[in-house]
């Protein structure tokens, strides 16, 4: 038994160090891409200005623009990243596929439609100007719902389908199934309603009222200690769910919590920055190519970090530092995470049944 | 005997539910299994092994009559519990990238860990004595998707090791192995069964290693479950029932197969050793049946420096210098009417 336990101590260490290297490394990127993307925008302000601004309250326009704009956009960019790439990792698992995450499988889409009702379905008193205070909580419970729906039905399909192209090519026309039902719903809605929509669909991190940032910031938390609470059962998971289920797991009640967490996560995203694409798929992904490791209690951890980094510098990219247009973050986050989309595919094509 | 009775199956019905329709695969099943004891499950295929296995384990809800593991009945264990008690092994090939081996072993502690599944030194323990049980210690850093088939099939044994279980439940774990492998997961899985007390119970297509390995069969047919050493069924005769209606046919005295094909009449082969051995099989492939008594025409081995196999006929002697050749020329006869 001694050698036993020797070499349990042996090598252990080495790989955790790893993981605290790389976790150091993740936490001084993300608070530098923080710092860069507050010094950083469509308007010129000089360092010492932007300093002056954060520590200072002389009521300057740079104030506003630092305070009121710049900084809690910074913490969107990183709340929003944080949850998508969270959310994605947790259904990669639960579904077994590298293919899921919240806007492939049409959970954004579910989550948009729940807000369409919201803003397309009540009277046109409703915009997402005036919408506060509880406004905000029926915006975001009804992006809840409609990601939870769309959830539950792909988990339907995918317990009788095993093949993810198939489950993947079914989000699709989920997606598309909704689309055609919003866009019956535009045509039925008058015209302030209408805008209201439009611009809610363009999507952007800028654009959330303290109140909803307020919103966001405990939705993603709450979903975010959801993810720890869940990271016995979620590395349970990874062996398909009899193994799950003969080494203890209650799995009904591991994927209730698990869809719950993430159509919270990525529903509230929806609900106030409209649909971003690709980070939910791609991030996981590369948080694993990271730590190389299949364990939740890293994987967690590393991809929350991980997704608010890559979010903040799509944000950066977005604004396009040294020039005065500025980018829909739609597309960055699309260009960076196609490529990791197409090379996980690649990779799979052996296999594809397999996660 | 009885005191070291671990499992016991009572009028177990096994089958699925779909809806309100309640579909029952076979006849109420009746069995045990005691301590350490290697036990093979038998049947053909479809006949619902799996289903059994699946039912045994808690992962498929049964369908009437009762499973007891030590005397307990298996519904008054709870989820935990239960898997504190008896491991699975499907026929599902794991394939999770960046795991290693060692995170695969670990994920055995699960019922045994706490909420969040941290691992205490008792665990770590229990992994590597597991790792080490099923000679993976050179692996235990590799990912498993670079195993080959027989080493992820011993990393997950390693598992079922680790999850401390006295009851482990395997189904097919020797399919899909080339042949080294699965004398190597056999004999694994005996020494875990003799040294640590494993009662193993494993479903197989392999007959003949079943007979040679296993303390106990359970032999399902179509109509009921047959139990006992392996040598019982066989003086029983029960294995034959598995080919009733095929032209394979299970001799009982070696616990070999042939096949019924045409019979051409019977042989008498003259001679000793390694090469009289084997003369047999090959005359026995072809379609002969072997006599006791000399007929005529008969064969004759001789080994010396040159092996020489002679096919003596009534009126002629010919030779032959290999068995290919002597097969070949009796591809041509018939002595049924002899």
């Amino acid at each position: 038994m001694k050698t036993v336990k020797y070499i349990a101590t042996a090598d252990s260490p080495k790989s955790l160090n790893r993981g605290k290297y790389l976790f150091g490394v993740l936490i001084i990127t993300v608070v530098s891409l923080l710092i860069f993307d507050i010094f950083f925008g469509s308007v010129s302000i000089k360092a010492s200005d932007v300093v002056k601004a954060l520590f200072s309250h002389d009521g300057s326009t740079f104030e506003t623009i630092i305070m009121k704009f710049r900084f809690p956009k910074a913490i969107t960019a990183f709340t929003v990243g944080a949850a998508l790439s969270l959310s994605g990792l947790q259904m990669q698992t639960v579904f077994r596929n590298p293919m899921a995450g919240p806007d492939v499988l049409g959970i954004s889409s579910g989550a948009s439609l729940g807000v369409a009702f919201v803003i397309l379905g009540f009277s046109g008193s409703i915009t997402t100007d005036s919408i506060n205070g509880l406004g905000n909580w029926i915006l975001v419970a009804a992006s809840w719902l409609g990601a939870g729906a769309v959830m539950f039905l792909i988990m339907i399909l995918s317990s009788r389908v095993k093949d993810i192209m198939t489950i993947l090519i079914i989000g699709i026309m989920f997606s598309s199934g909704i689309s055609a039902i919003v866009t019956i719903m535009q045509y039925f809605s008058n015209e302030t309603m209408l805008k209201a929509y439009v611009i809610w669909t363009m999507g952007s991190l800028g654009n959330l009222t303290s109140n909803q940032l307020n919103v966001l910031l405990i939705s993603v938390s709450a979903g975010a200690i959801l993810s720890l609470i869940s990271t016995k059962r979620l590395n349970a998971l990874l062996l398909g769910e009899n193994y799950a289920a003969s080494i203890g797991l209650n799995v009904r009640f591991a994927r209730f919590l698990i869809f719950a967490c993430t159509s919270i996560m990525a529903g509230s995203v929806t609900a106030f920055c409209g649909p971003i694409a690709f980070i939910g798929i791609a991030v996981p992904h590369m948080t694993r190519i990271l730590f190389k490791t299949a364990d939740h209690s890293i994987l967690i951890p590393g991809t929350f970090l991980t997704g608010g980094a890559v979010m903040l510098l799509s944000d950066i990219i977005s604004q396009l530092p040294g020039s005065e247009s500025v980018l829909p973050v739609n597309s960055v986050t699309s260009l960076i995470g196609i490529p990791v989309v197409i090379w996980v595919i690649l990779r799979n094509r052996k296999y594809s049944t397999l996660f | 005997m009885n005191s070291k009775q671990i499992l016991s199956l009572d009028s177990l019905k096994i089958g699925y539910v779909s809806g309100n329709q309640k579909s029952v695969l076979l006849p109420p099943l009746t069995a045990t299994a005691n301590t350490g004891e290697l036990v093979a499950v038998i049947g053909r295929n479809g006949i619902g092994k799996s289903t059994l296995l699946r039912t045994l384990t808690g992962i498929q809800e049964s369908l009437g009559g009762e499973v007891f593991f030590a005397g307990k009945d298996m519904r008054d264990y709870s989820r935990t519990e239960l898997a504190q008690k008896v491991g699975y092994i499907s026929t599902e090939i794991v394939k999770v990238h960046n795991m290693t081996v060692h995170d695969l072993v670990a994920l055995g502690r699960f019922p045994h860990t706490n909420w969040i599944g941290k691992i205490t030194s008792t665990d770590d323990e229990k992994i590597m004595d597991a790792i080490e049980k099923t000679s993976m210690l050179a692996f235990r850093n590799k990912f498993i998707s670079e195993l080959s088939d027989g080493e992820r099939q011993k990393a997950m044994i390693a598992r079922i090791l680790a999850q401390d279980t006295d009851i482990m439940v395997m189904d097919e774990p020797t399919a899909f192995l080339d042949i080294g492998s699965k004398y190597e997961i056999m004999n694994l899985l005996h020494v875990l069964s003799q040294k640590s007390e494993k009662t193993i119970i494993f479903s197989t297509h392999d007959l003949h290693m079943a007979i040679s390995q296993s303390d106990k069969v359970w032999l399902i047919l179509d109509n009921q479950l047959l139990e006992g050493a392996p040598e019982d069924l066989m003086i029983e005769g029960a294995f034959d029932h598995l080919f009733e209606s095929s032209s394979v046919h299970f001799n009982s005295e070696n616990g070999t197969f042939s096949f019924r094909g045409e019979n051409r009449g019977s042989l008498y082969v003259e001679g000793d050793g390694l090469i009289k051995y084997w003369t047999k099989e090959a005359i026995t492939r072809a379609g002969f049946s072997l006599s006791d008594e000399i007929t005529k025409p008969y064969i004759k081995v001789n080994m010396g420096n040159k092996n020489k196999w002679q096919f003596v006929s009534l009126n002629s002697v010919e030779e032959f210098y290999s068995i290919y050749e002597l097969v070949c020329r009796l591809q041509k006869e018939d002595f049924r009417s002899i």
